[in-house]
């Protein structure tokens, strides 16, 4: 039976060191400034939409007519969350692929990784502390972020949460954590692997921009209502009714479109997240379990993409040559 | 042959044997590809739902509206591109202009050159020059397969109007790679660590594209990587009205896509700026403000350091 006691001993150095030298702080601080700008944005933008209907309500009881003709809108404030989400997808990924590339040169550029390799310890236990350390502090750096929008939203949001609300946000917050862990692990990997640790930065980064950034664009740019400013649909002006009929027409090209779109681990992130928080119009008001029933495929795709990376991670050998930081 | 020609045609020949360069070279040329067939293959389905759309109005009376797209310029076909050059064409400029200094530093040339009688001034020109080069072979790249992709398409016709648009879409696309290229030069040549040299150009990239819009009322992240999207009206609000005007004049990247829109022909009716300054205006300045940055750091550039442990 192997000695596990030096997985959270290196785990906890790691967090000690994060503490020490503030990138924890710094980490935190960016994540916290790109989500709370989208989400003071997006609550201006509600509360401009909800004086507009109140303006409208007024005048339509000065005219004495019906409040019938125009409908009156649901807020929902966890929908607030969805530029929050999409910075966690990208600016978030970027802070953890940084995150895994200082986790990696930590030990390459203080000679530390070939002390370590002389102890009684598996490059396994090595890897494995390490992975875990990068995914406590994506935990406790998305956890800042999450509690702080929770108040935000409480507070500013006008129509307050209750704990099925923070239910939700719990479980975003566990689906963000997995995501970020698995970006975590690419700049971890990649900085270990390469002969220089920028390069694996670098190489990180591309493939940042295309699994976070092109593949989704891609599929995005490909959806028909998006290429027309407002969306086809609302140009011609077609009923919800004919929009379904002529979209069955196209059932090969939208398979084509979001096959593109779920190659992406950040679409499934996107998408469970979305549904969990009721983003996405048709999951509004649903209870968790249809919506898990729903997801739960998304939900999979993440959890063994973050489990696949890191058992990559974990499989690959140290390789002796590339102990210090430049060879 | 000057000193600053000199070094311009050592770093081409340097960014030329590189795997890296060469690889994301490739994948700009991948994606410009990917970007014409996407405006093709997703121009041609709005066509296709529209002529099935008629058979419903003539069905039911109604007067047919006009297609949304023979509404705009054919230019349009290629908007993807807007959002390619911004996001793997920038973080391309950022990597060449990296990789400019950096390469020098690592392989210890850096205190051979300041070892000769050579001034600093040359040493930027060269780099500055080289990097004008190798961006602007970029943009010549995409500019081929643009051009290429519109002549071979048989429903597109352009006349001499369009092709000068087009040739100034990707001189605006130069400009703006070469914004952050000329950052990352800077950067490289100021930075104690060779991960600093690449990370503050990432930064200001990332900050630009997707945080500055929020902020002046493109409230959503992802808005950046829709070429339509990018463009939605900020909503009516006092607050975005003020952010837009103090902050608008800053956002690079709302600029170029707005005067990419206008050249290509699909920047909605009416829509404005963010803010006061002309976008081509905030553009120049970004350019000159860069342009500056990488002069600074060359001129202050450290001669003695040099090699594998610089």
């Amino acid at each position: 039976m192997p000695d596990l006691s030096a997985i959270p001993t290196i785990a906890l150095k790691d967090a000690r060191i994060a503490l020490r030298d503030r990138f924890l702080l710094a980490a935190t601080l960016a994540l916290v400034a790109a989500a709370l700008i989208s989400l003071i944005t997006g609550t201006v933008a509600m509360r401009t939409d909800v004086a507009t209907y109140m303006a409208a309500k007024q005048q339509l009881l000065a005219l004495g007519k019906s409040l019938g003709s125009i409908a009156a809108p649901e807020f929902y404030p966890l929908k607030l969350m969805r530029g929050t989400i999409e910075q966690i997808e990208i600016m978030g990924a970027v802070i953890a692929l940084i995150a895994g590339y200082r986790a990696a040169v930590e030990e390459r550029g203080r000679q530390t990784l070939a002390l370590i390799l002389t102890r009684p310890l598996s490059n396994w236990q090595f890897l494995a502390a390490k992975l875990l350390g990068g995914a406590g502090l994506m935990a406790t750096a998305l956890a800042f972020v999450f509690a702080l929008c929770a108040v935000v939203l409480a507070l500013g949001s006008g129509i307050g949460i209750g704990a099925n609300d923070l239910l939700r946000l719990a479980i975003t917050w566990g689906a963000s954590t997995l995501y970020l862990s698995a970006i975590f692990a690419v700049g971890f990997g990649l900085s270990l692997w390469l002969k220089s640790p920028a390069s694996g930065l670098l190489y990180a980064f591309a493939l940042w921009l295309l699994v976070v950034l092109v593949a989704p664009q891609i599929g995005d740019t490909m959806d028909p209502d998006n290429q027309v400013a407002g969306g086809v649909f609302a140009q011609l002006s077609i009923p919800k009714a004919e929009q379904t009929r002529i979209k069955q027409g196209f059932a090969t090209y939208e398979t084509i479109r979001n096959g593109i779109e779920v190659s992406s681990v950040t679409k499934h992130y996107e998408r469970f997240t979305f549904a969990v928080l009721g983003i996405k119009d048709i999951y509004t008001g649903k209870a968790l379990g249809p919506i898990w029933a729903d997801k739960k495929g998304d939900a999979w795709f993440l959890i063994l993409f973050t489990l696949g990376l890191g058992g990559l991670v974990l499989l690959r050998p140290i390789r002796a040559d590339r102990l210090t930081k430049e060879t | 042959m000057t000193p600053s020609t000199i070094l311009r045609r050592h770093a081409l020949a340097a960014l030329a044997r590189e795997r890296t360069i060469a690889l994301v070279a490739a994948l700009f040329a991948a994606l410009v590809l990917v970007s014409a067939y996407l405006g093709w293959s997703a121009t041609s389905t709005v066509d296709a739902i529209y002529a099935s759309a008629t058979h419903w109005f003539e069905a039911n009376g109604k007067p047919v509206p006009s297609n949304p797209v023979t509404q705009g310029s054919p230019l349009a076909l290629l908007r993807n591109l807007t959002i390619y050059i911004s996001l793997i064409g920038a973080f391309s400029a950022i990597v060449i202009g990296y990789r400019m200094v950096e390469t020098d530093r690592r392989a210890g040339v850096l205190p051979l050159i300041g070892a000769r009688p050579l001034e600093r001034l040359d040493y930027a020109r060269g780099k500055v020059s080289a990097l004008a080069l190798a961006v602007g072979g970029l943009a010549a790249l995409a500019g081929v397969v643009g051009a290429a992709t519109l002549a071979i398409l048989p429903s597109v016709h352009l006349g001499p109007g369009d092709w000068a648009r087009l040739a100034a879409f990707f001189s605006l696309g130069w400009l703006y790679m070469m914004t952050f290229g000329l950052i990352a030069i800077g950067a490289s040549a100021r930075a104690r660590s060779e991960t600093v040299g690449l990370m503050v150009p990432t930064v200001v990239w990332l900050v630009l594209t997707f945080v500055w819009p929020a902020l002046t009322g493109n409230i959503l992240p992802t808005a950046a990587i829709n070429p339509i999207s990018a463009l939605a009206p900020a909503p009516q609000s006092t607050i975005f009205d003020l952010s837009a005007m103090l902050l608008g004049p800053f956002s690079l990247a709302e600029a170029y896509k707005y005067l990419g829109a206008e050249l290509m022909g699909y920047l909605p009716d009416g829509l404005p700026p963010r803010g006061a300054v002309p976008p081509l205006v905030v553009m120049m300045l970004f350019a000159a403000g860069s342009g500056l940055y990488a002069l600074r750091g060359c001129l202050k550039l450290d001669m003695t350091k040099g090699g594998p442990d610089a």
